[in-house]
């Protein structure tokens, strides 16, 4: 056991140094002294003894320095020694020293803040306990099942082929009973816009349905209360709820009392019997809930969406999620054969087969993290390239810091070769420049650090602004984060260090140490070799900020085309804000009239020109569709149009142009309001005597009858409609039918629609997607978005909006309320956030890269301070020198942008899908930013070449 | 003159650890007693002998004090250690067989 020994010989030799140095200086002293006393005894005169006793021992210090190589603590020594000397040095040159930290900090913290950003969407586990067991059932199939009706809120990423992640609810039982491969199954569905009353002013919230197991699935736990169980989730249960611990703060001031609090959904009480805990802020990434609800309450909860579907018992209806917790022990591929084989039990050999056997449905599982991807997905690929325009950020940094490095550590080449001189390595000094640079890139990183923190604030807040929501993801700084940014930082002080410490530490001893080493033909070829690095860093910087311009470009000019749109009606001066009458407990009767009500009094307020309403706001991103027959047209030839349900004067309030026919009328409401309550009462009626299987066919009632001969629905379709479906026809006056759902070849017996007018094309729910063909028809039921047209901006009208609503109708929350160039704004979020971005980058990406060039400009000058003056002395012009200097920047930058084109061409194309109405390798973006960047680029050689130009030979010459 | 560092590698602390396990020496004396036991063969340059010293105090083969020299100064006294003595003499049958084989190579040759 030598150890301990070893160990502190060693802890001695760091903590006590002076005492081992002086013992090192005494033992060597000691040496040469015994060493002459053997000289003058064997004859020599003192003074020539001393001489041979010094000749005979060498370099003293060399000698010490092998001893301390030999007591191996030289490396924390000289890491001290390192750190110390390299503070020193920085704090000598204040400028040098700023301009670094701040370039890597403005590198490091871009990088930290946007990386904070892929950690929170992408990365982070699930805030449920052990994430990694927890899977999410997806089913495949080679064809769409037979499916009543399937919804999905967005929980997983649309898949290329066949398949989701929605299940029915008794597929969900089934499995849960029969799989054994689980320790717990449980299924959720939502979040749903939900009306909660009973806590001040009624507000809509977002709440999610949940199986009773759901919280102990995820082993997630109350922070006060009680989770929902089994028990609450049957339907003689009293309706409870769990409230999330965020909304709980945010509506309930985080009252403890609310434990035990009753409050109403739509129209039913509920009791609140817990709050969840702090850290479960989310399942799927981004889809922040409110409120947890069990499925038992879904037929009371906005159950008006399903009419006399019942989706708790209906094999046809898929809508929920599935997830499961697997057994220790049972791997993921046992667990999926198991699940499969259920699923095709019960959607091959069940009551209603969905499938047929050819059709080789099958469940995957996914892990949860990666399963439940629907939010993130949509945002990935913007994070990822912002993620690669920071990478270049920081390379361009780097580069930058890398070359006033260079031009540093060429003054300083003198007193790299006095220390050469007196012994010290070459790997030595390199690790002494190393030193310095990682001690630039700790400082950059730690401001960097500070300036991410600022950063994701204010991404976070460009983020959110125009919602009403804030950022639905979690950033906050996790051991993850935090390696990444200690990784970055290191990483950038050896890649900018590393080129200078190897070039600094390669010092011509000779010509170094004379008095002016620059002035030396010598130290002019040597640096000229240098310079072939400065000038590779400048070339660099250039081509990689003209790629970070040319994607700014595209994507600015990809916002710009999308605001350029005309969506074929007027989005000035619009105020809209949607309401529900319909979850408030309204009957289709009293919608009517409420909307009526409302648009009359809206009217009346003044400055409002004119007002309408519609299911949906236009380019808010929500739409539905529908596939018609019209009569005449070949059998099984359908019409698939969107459509959109609109009130009196829709189109006068919008400024759609009527192309032909007529606008809709009072009678033409009053005609469609008596078809969808003779449609409603006759699915009433079905619901009642065949609620299971209500695709069974029945014999016809009386009900059916006064359907089928109701009048038919009058309807106004767009442009497209006419020209795509309707060609060479007068389209006033056709009648259509609905096509036949399912698989059912008759058409749907009802009324149908009668076309009564032509409207001009507009955009619908996005402005990328080409304009389709509209139905439209007239809104008598459901909640409707209202639009208010006004003389001038109308956010100043959302207060007395508020008012007349609350006069109009008690219980009736407003959602939404935003002008229509708001909304768009809101529509064309990402958009514009990566035209943001991109354009701060490329902009930072464009000042690095000047300053990098201005610094290496500058510096020539300096060092060509002799030689300009000797060209002006032999008769130079001031032109000529200007010239000399522009010219070498202009030289670099050319070379740099055509380095850079090239590059951004092999960029660009992985932006195509972000891109709208301009190509990936668009010349007219290339030009200019190339323009740009050289017009830059030309102001900042100019600086230098002015001082070029100043230069005094006289000055100049004496200076020597 | 062979230059020790021109020696086998690691012969050096081989001669330095054998040196000194007869009693504590000083770095001076060591150097001077390996040049008379060779009959002046074998040099000793300073430059290796202290780092060689400082190495094999640091691996624990050997220890040092602070003691009075033979002109009555303070100079620095290297010793074995128990383990030194114990790799001196694995080290010593090391070089016995290694110098035997290669007489043995150089004879028969």
């Amino acid at each position: 056991m030598r150890w301990p020994q070893t160990v502190s010989h060693r802890l001695r030799s760091l903590f006590r140094k002076s005492a081992v140095e002086g013992e090192l200086s005494d033992e060597m002293r000691f040496h040469l002294e015994r060493q002459v006393e053997e000289n003058i005894a064997a004859g020599m005169a003192p003074q020539e003894a001393r001489r041979a006793a010094m000749r005979e021992f060498g370099g003293v210090e060399q000698v010490k320095e092998e001893c301390r190589d030999a007591r191996r603590t030289n490396f924390l020594e000289n890491l001290l020694q390192d750190v110390r000397f390299g503070l020193r040095m920085l704090r000598k040159s204040p400028g040098f020293t700023a301009v670094a930290v701040l370039t890597l900090a403005l590198g490091i913290g871009a990088n930290t803040a946007i990386f904070s950003f892929i950690d929170a969407v992408l990365l982070r586990s699930l805030p449920v306990k052990d994430p990694q067991q927890l899977v999410v059932f997806h089913w495949s199939a080679r064809a769409n099942p037979k499916r009543q009706s399937q919804s999905s809120y967005g929980d997983c990423a649309d898949q290329t082929g066949v398949g989701d992640c929605s299940f029915s609810v008794p597929f969900f039982k089934t499995a849960r009973e029969q799989a054994g491969t689980f320790s717990g199954l449980s299924a959720f569905a939502g979040p749903l816009n939900v009306d909660l009353s009973g806590n001040g002013d009624a507000s809509i919230v977002r709440g999610l349905y949940i199986s009773g197991d759901f919280f102990s699935t995820l082993g997630v736990n109350t922070f006060i209360g009680r989770p929902l169980a089994p028990f609450d989730d049957s339907p003689s249960a009293p309706p409870a709820i769990v409230l999330n611990y965020a909304y709980w703060v945010r509506a309930f001031n985080a009252a403890p009392a609310v434990v035990g609090r009753t409050v109403r959904l739509d129209d039913t009480t509920v009791t609140i019997v817990g709050v969840a805990e702090p850290h479960f802020t989310h399942l799927t990434p981004g889809k922040p809930v409110d409120v947890f609800m069990p499925f038992s309450i879904a037929d009371r909860v906005r159950g008006e969406w399903w009419r006399r579907q019942d989706r708790l018992s209906d094999p046809a209806i898929w809508w929920v999620v599935m997830l499961g917790r697997l057994k220790p022990g049972v791997s993921i591929g046992q667990a999926q054969a198991a699940a499969t084989t259920i699923f095709r039990n019960e959607t091959l050999h069940g009551d209603a087969p969905a499938f047929k056997s050819e059709d080789a449905p099958v469940v995957t599982l996914r892990f949860a993290r990666s399963g439940l991807d629907g939010e993130t997905s949509q945002i990935a690929p913007a994070l990822y390239l912002t993620m690669v325009i920071v990478a270049f950020i920081l390379l361009i940094a780097c580069a930058n810091v890398a070359g006033l490095t260079l031009a540093r550590s060429a003054s300083r080449q003198k007193e790299m070769a006095v220390r050469l001189a007196i012994g010290a390595g070459r790997a030595r000094l390199a690790r002494q420049l190393l030193t310095e640079s990682v001690l630039l890139s700790c400082g950059g990183g730690a401001l960097g650090v500070l300036l991410a923190i600022w950063g994701v604030d204010a991404i976070g807040k460009l983020a959110s602004r125009g919602s009403d929501q804030p950022f639905p993801f979690t950033v906050a700084p996790d051991w993850r984060v935090l390696a990444f940014t200690v990784a970055v930082t290191g990483l950038t002080g050896i890649l900018f260090g590393l080129a200078p410490a190897l070039r600094g530490s390669r010092v011509d001893l000779t010509p170094s140490l004379k008095e002016n080493a620059s002035s030396l033909p010598g130290a002019a070829a040597h640096a000229g070799r240098r310079f072939r690095l400065g000038d590779a860093l400048v070339v660099a910087q250039v081509a990689l900020s003209l790629v970070v311009l040319i994607g700014a470009g595209l994507l600015v000019r990809t916002l710009r085309n999308l605001q350029e749109i005309n969506p074929g009606f007027d989005t000035q001066n619009i105020l809209l804000f949607g309401i529900n009458p319909s979850i408030a407990g309204y009957t289709d009767q009293q919608t009517q009239q409420l909307y009526t009500d409302l648009q009359q009094r809206l009217a009346a307020l003044p400055g409002v020109l004119s007002v309408s309403y519609s299911a949906d706001a236009l380019l808010s991103g929500g739409w539905s569709a529908g596939s018609v027959h019209v009569d005449g047209a070949p059998p099984k030839q359908y019409a698939n149009s969107a459509e959109l349900s609109v009130g009196l004067n829709f189109f006068s309030t919008m400024r759609i142009p009527m192309l032909a026919g007529r606008n809709f009328t009072s009678a033409d409401f009053a005609a469609a309001g008596a078809t969808n309550a003779a449609a409603k009462s006759r699915d009433a009626a079905a619901a009642k005597t065949n609620p299971a299987s209500s695709s069974a066919p029945a014999a016809p009632t009386a009900l059916d009858e006064a359907y089928s001969h109701s009048a038919p629905v009058p309807v106004i379709i767009n442009e497209t409609f006419a020209r795509k479906f309707l060609a060479n026809q007068n389209p006033i006056g056709l009648h259509m039918v609905n096509a036949p759902r399912g698989d059912s070849e008759v058409p749907d017996p009802g009324p149908g629609y009668t076309i009564i007018g032509v409207v001009g094309d507009t955009k619908y729910a996005q402005l990328r997607r080409e304009i389709r063909p509209i139905l439209f028809s007239p809104l008598v039921s459901n909640g409707a978005h209202f639009e208010l047209r006004a003389a001038a901006n109308p956010i100043a009208l959302a207060k007395n909006v508020r008012e007349i609503v609350s006069q109009a109708g008690d219980n009736l929350p407003l959602t939404d309320v935003r002008t229509q160039t708001e909304q768009i704004d809101q529509l064309l979020f990402q958009e514009r956030l990566m035209a943001r971005l991109s354009s701060f980058f490329g902009m930072l990406a464009l000042v690095l890269a000047c300053i990098g060039l201005y610094g290496l400009l500058s510096y020539e000058v300096a060092r060509r301070t002799r030689e300009l003056g000797i060209r002006m002395a032999l008769g130079a012009q001031r032109r000529d020198l200007l010239r000399l200097v522009v010219g070498q920047g202009i030289l670099l930058v050319l070379i740099g942008a055509a380095i850079g084109v090239a590059a951004a061409m092999c960029v660009a194309r992985f932006m195509t899908a972000m891109l709208f109405g301009v190509r990936a390798n668009d010349p007219a973006t290339f030009a200019g930013v190339a323009i740009l960047l050289t017009l830059v680029a030309l102001a900042a050689s100019y600086i230098p070449a002015r001082r070029a130009m100043r230069v005094d030979p006289i000055v100049a010459l004496r200076y020597e | 003159m062979t230059k020790p560092t021109d020696l086998v590698q690691g012969t050096l602390d081989l001669l330095i650890l054998k040196t000194i396990a007869l009693e504590p020496m000083h770095g001076w004396a060591i150097a001077q007693r390996i040049r008379s036991v060779s009959n002046n063969v074998l040099q000793v340059n300073q430059g290796a002998l202290y780092p060689a010293l400082h190495r094999l105090e640091q691996q624990a083969w050997i220890q040092s004090k602070w003691g009075e020299s033979e002109n009555n100064r303070r100079a620095k006294y290297y010793s074995l250690t128990k383990a030194g003595q114990k790799y001196l003499k694995a080290e010593e049958s090391n070089w016995e067989r290694l110098s035997s084989a290669i007489g043995l190579v150089l004879k028969t040759v």
